[in-house]
């Protein structure tokens, strides 16, 4: 009996949750909003260095149409821009990455790094995921949510900690008189020193 | 004086790409460095242990330094 009853209550509040639910049900609006993403990815070696052009194209084409059907560009929100871009080169790897080719792996020990910054709604993740995985010429890629800013760090130089210099500036004069006394040699005294020491 | 690296230099975002700044956060084995030790707050630490992770995986930082 007490196991009917509760089971009762249970369904009334999830009918209850349901039609709370169903209220807040166009979440997909939310998503189409234009986020900042960034594609890095390695090109494999075995790609001629003119070819490379070609596959950095064939990325760009599939983020620009990489847009789910249900998309509507007439609201302007599943636009992709490109903010900015970052040309491959030649890069030796961490470690030794291996792709499955056909059959058997190879190993690659570095690859064309190059990276993609750009501005799509969060639905083309997946569908872009797809198109680059199926790109043979790619080693690896990343798919990484950042903002439209440039994040690369503009680091001050290390500064020194200041240190009670008046020891070391009182024993540098010291030093330097007993370098320059020793710099003039005449090249004649300079010979006969190498002579004497050639022929012992 | 903390040693807050991010702090002092201004950086908001952190790079993956930026290996020169993440090699400051790990250590010769190239295992991360902790929160104590570098004195970064929570939410630096999280951003940098997330671009640290994706810096690996991309092979511009290693898992393991031998």
């Amino acid at each position: 009996m007490m196991m009917t009853s509760t089971n009762g209550v249970t369904a009334e509040k999830s009918a209850l949750l349901d039609e709370e639910l169903d209220i807040t049900a166009p979440i997909e609006e939310v998503s189409v909003e234009p986020r900042v993403y960034e594609i890095g990815y390695h090109i494999i070696p075995a790609v001629k260095e003119e070819d490379i052009e070609k596959t950095v194209g064939e990325i760009r084409k599939a983020i620009e149409s990489s847009h789910p059907k249900d998309d509507r560009p007439s609201e302007g929100a599943g636009k992709t821009t490109f903010i900015a871009e970052g040309a491959p080169s030649l890069m030796k790897l961490a470690y030794p990455m291996s792709v499955r080719e056909g059959e058997k792996y190879t190993e690659y020990d570095r690859g064309y790094f190059g990276w993609i910054k750009f501005e799509a709604p969060a639905t083309i993740v997946s569908t872009l995921n797809d198109a680059l995985k199926s790109n043979t010429n790619i080693l690896r890629f990343v798919i990484w949510r950042t903002v439209r800013e440039d994040t690369r760090a503009k680091i001050k130089a290390p500064t020194l900690r200041e240190v009670k210099r008046t020891d070391t500036i009182k024993s540098t004069p010291r030093r330097a008189p007993a370098e320059e006394v020793a710099a003039p040699v005449s090249e004649e005294a300079l010979e006969k020193a190498l002579q004497d020491i050639t022929q012992e | 004086m903390s040693n807050n690296i991010l702090t002092q230099n201004d950086i908001q975002h952190v790079d993956y790409k930026d290996t020169e700044l993440l090699k400051q956060f790990i250590n010769p084995h190239g295992g991360m460095v902790s929160r104590k030790r570098l004195g970064l707050t929570a939410k630096q630490q999280r951003s940098v242990e997330a671009a640290i992770k994706v810096a690996r995986f991309m092979g511009l930082l290693p898992y393991v330094q031998k």
